[in-house]
Order: C-alpha cells, then sequence, then structure tokens
C-alpha cells in the first residue's frame, strides 16, 4: 500500500455519534493481507455494537442466576434455562473452530441491539466463500495511565481459490450455558464503513480493543 | 424525563437518592459513572481468554482472576458489607487501580456504620436500541447521628487460580456530599447499558 493508500484508509474510520471517547469503550481494527503479507485495506474505529446478549450474560453472572436466565444463541433459539456459569464470554477459538471468537460476514445490515449471530457469516474450510479461521490471540490487561486495556484478535486465512469479496461485518461469538449445555451467543457485532475484499492467498485480521478509563 | 433525557448511551450510570426517617426525598444525584474499574476488565479477560490474570482483592492481596462461575457476582443478602453495592466516606479522586472503596462505611448501627440491605441485580430490559438492567440496594441509618457519604461502588465475587476473593469493580466519587440524616436512608442505583 503506498503512503497516499494508508493515509486515505485511516482516514476511512467509523465514527462514534457522540463524538467522544467512552467509559468503557469498544474499538475494532480490520486489516486484508495479500498473500505476500503486504496490508491491502484496513480500517479501524470505535465500536459502538454490544448487543443485548452481552448484558443478559453478564446479568446472570451479577446476579448468580442459577436458573431460567433468558439468552437468545446464535441459530436463533431462545434459551429460557440460562445460568451463571464459568465458561460465560469464553472466547478463545482454537484453529478451524467457529462456534466462538471473532467471525467474518458478509451482511451489511446495521447492528440492532437484538441481532443474535451475524447477518452472514462465512464459514469454515477453504471452499468457495469459506476461510481458515486461526488461533484466536489476547493480549493480557495492561494499565496506561488512566486506562486499562485488552486485546482479542484472529485471523481467517483466504485459500478458496479465489477472491472473497464483501466482507461487511465483524463480531464476536461467546460461550454460556442453559440446560447443562454450552451454548453460544453473540457479544458484540459491527459493521464497517466499506467492505472489504480477501485475495486468494491472503488474510483478514480482525481486533478488538476492550478499554475501560477511570 | 430527567433519565431518559440524560442516558443516551451505553456504559454505567449512577443514581442517588437520600430519604428522611419519613421516606420523603430530600436529595438526589444522577450521573454517568466515570468509574468502571481495571478489575471489571481484569475478569472479563480471565472470562474470554480461559486464563488468568493478576488482581488485587478488596484486602490487598492480588490472588489473581480466573474463569469461575461466581465471577462478577455481585447479589448481596441484608447486612453483607463485603459484596453488592457499597458506600464510603472517601474523597480520594478514583483511579484505574482502586481495588476498595478510600473509607468505606461498615454494616451496623453505630456510631457511623449503616445498615446494608439485601441487593438482586434486576432483570434485562430492551427499549429501542438499549439492553439494561438496574441494581439498587437501600443503606438505612439507625446510628442516631448523621452520616456524609461521598463515595459508592460494587464489590462482586471473584475467583483467582487458587483462592476467592473480592474485587473491586466500580467506584465513584459522588459531586457533592450526601447527607443521610438519622432514621433515613440513601439508595444506590447501579443501571449497566448497552447500545447498539
Amino acid at each position: 500500500m503506498t503512503q497516499e493508500e494508508e493515509t486515505k484508509q485511516k482516514s476511512r474510520k467509523a465514527r462514534n455519534s457522540s463524538g467522544h471517547v467512552l467509559n468503557p469503550e469498544l474499538s475494532y481494527k480490520v486489516e486484508v493481507t495479500d498473500k505476500d503479507g503486504r496490508v491491502v485495506q484496513r480500517e479501524d474505529g470505535p465500536s459502538r455494537s454490544y448487543v443485548r446478549q452481552w448484558n443478559e450474560i453478564f446479568q446472570l453472572q451479577a446476579g448468580a442466576v442459577a436458573s431460567g436466565g433468558v439468552v437468545k444463541d446464535t441459530s436463533g433459539v431462545t434459551q429460557t434455562n440460562a445460568y451463571r456459569t464459568s465458561v460465560c464470554f469464553k472466547c478463545d477459538a482454537g484453529i478451524g473452530y467457529t462456534l466462538t471468537g471473532l467471525r467474518v460476514g458478509k451482511s451489511s445490515t446495521p447492528v440492532s441491539i437484538s441481532d443474535y449471530a451475524l447477518g452472514a457469516p462465512i464459514a469454515e474450510g477453504a471452499g468457495v466463500d469459506q476461510l481458515e479461521h486461526q488461533l484466536t490471540y489476547f493480549t493480557a490487561p495492561s494499565v496506561v495511565g488512566t486506562t486499562l486495556s485488552f486485546t482479542i484478535q484472529r485471523s481467517m486465512v483466504n485459500h478458496s481459490g479465489a477472491t472473497i469479496s464483501g466482507i461487511w461485518e465483524i463480531g464476536n461469538y461467546i460461550s454460556f450455558t442453559a440446560s447443562m449445555m454450552g451454548r453460544f451467543a453473540l457479544g458484540f457485532r459491527d459493521v464497517l464503513a466499506s467492505a472489504f475484499d480477501i485475495p486468494d492467498g491472503g488474510a483478514i485480521t480482525v481486533t478488538y480493543t476492550l478499554k475501560v478509563t477511570a | 424525563m430527567q433519565r431518559d433525557r440524560k442516558m443516551k448511551s451505553g456504559g454505567l450510570w449512577y443514581s442517588v437518592t437520600i430519604r428522611d426517617r419519613d421516606g420523603k426525598v430530600i436529595s438526589r444525584e444522577r450521573r454517568r459513572a466515570r468509574s468502571m474499574l481495571g478489575n471489571w476488565y481484569r475478569i472479563l479477560y480471565a472470562q474470554m481468554s480461559f486464563s488468568t490474570c493478576s488482581l488485587v482483592g478488596t484486602n490487598g492481596i492480588d490472588r489473581g482472576a480466573s474463569w469461575e462461575q461466581e465471577n462478577w457476582k455481585f447479589k448481596a443478602a441484608a447486612d453483607e458489607d463485603y459484596i453488592g453495592i457499597v458506600i464510603g466516606t472517601g474523597t480520594t479522586p478514583v483511579t484505574i487501580d482502586d481495588y476498595k472503596l478510600d473509607t468505606q462505611i461498615m454494616n451496623g448501627t453505630g456510631i457511623g456504620q449503616i445498615r446494608h440491605l439485601a441487593s438482586t441485580p434486576g432483570s434485562p430490559s430492551v427499549a429501542g436500541s438499549n439492553c439494561e438492567f438496574l441494581t439498587s440496594r437501600v443503606f438505612l441509618n439507625n446510628s442516631s447521628g448523621a452520616i456524609t457519604v461521598r463515595e459508592s461502588g460494587i464489590y462482586c465475587r471473584c475467583k483467582g487460580p487458587t483462592y476467592y476473593s473480592y474485587a473491586c469493580i466500580v467506584r465513584d466519587v459522588f459531586g457533592s456530599p450526601q447527607d443521610v440524616p438519622d432514621g433515613g436512608s440513601i439508595t444506590i442505583d447501579y443501571t449497566l447499558r448497552v447500545t447498539a
């Protein structure tokens, strides 16, 4: 990417409608690299898009709810016996695992508080319009000045034999428990300012930064 | 209406309501809580990554944070002053690594003490593009004297790799001190809201 192109990409940032930094703050960065590892497309900006399941699962923990919690899972089924669990918010997805962790998709439908999954998530694989999901990486929490932050990052590689175009959405699938079973819910979702295209042999890397400022 | 006008965006909000012995509201403060602390996110990191990190509990000891079903529990029974919403008299400005209130007011009816009632986080509700839930706690002043409250926070259950502890995850210093008359009460409401 030339300096001019990079400057243009950097300026393409989703804006927080209220125009100021929030406490807490969620932000994202998306990068597409070609088969040689060169960055060909990039976007970063503040996320405004926690969805209802995030708060519902947190309330199960805060209230030490032992049964009867209501959370809709990523398959669209409303689980009516959710409860506190040691795996709440778990999203340390491994290679090829797509039930939890960061995902990308093709839907540009604006985020709604009641979204329960990506609109059109890209499946795991090396077939047409599929991506190979890599390991999830976290950075440990660190404090700088009055801010604590950590990041979650995942790359997805395109070995489909063709460009995968029209990536519009990113999000995070997290674990919860209902009826003694592991379940999965959408925690946050963002629609990008522009569509991303992943060349064959290239990859898309999504990084979310979770930050809180006192 | 004031609540709706001010609470436009996501985050944590609190309100403080003082009542006299007859239940009449004599003071109220409502604002965005600027003071979700680092410990909230340390637990979140442990849960999301299914790993551990350091965390200093309310006793000042680093027991760490790990994944555990009781993490973030701040449902509190009556007279429990080590968990749930708590209040104090301190005015030291909030810092990201605060691990307890500056000067906590303990449970009781003695001088400078206040009765802690039970507190349970409410069920989440969705309205428009918001999803929120409210946690409220009432404190009764039966100490025979007025008590001035200047700070509030939330203590929650947290488990490290080995030991359970309690973590301060929220602390706020009020915009103005709140005097709770003898026989009166103070109610602290925290609302956690996410907005899409």
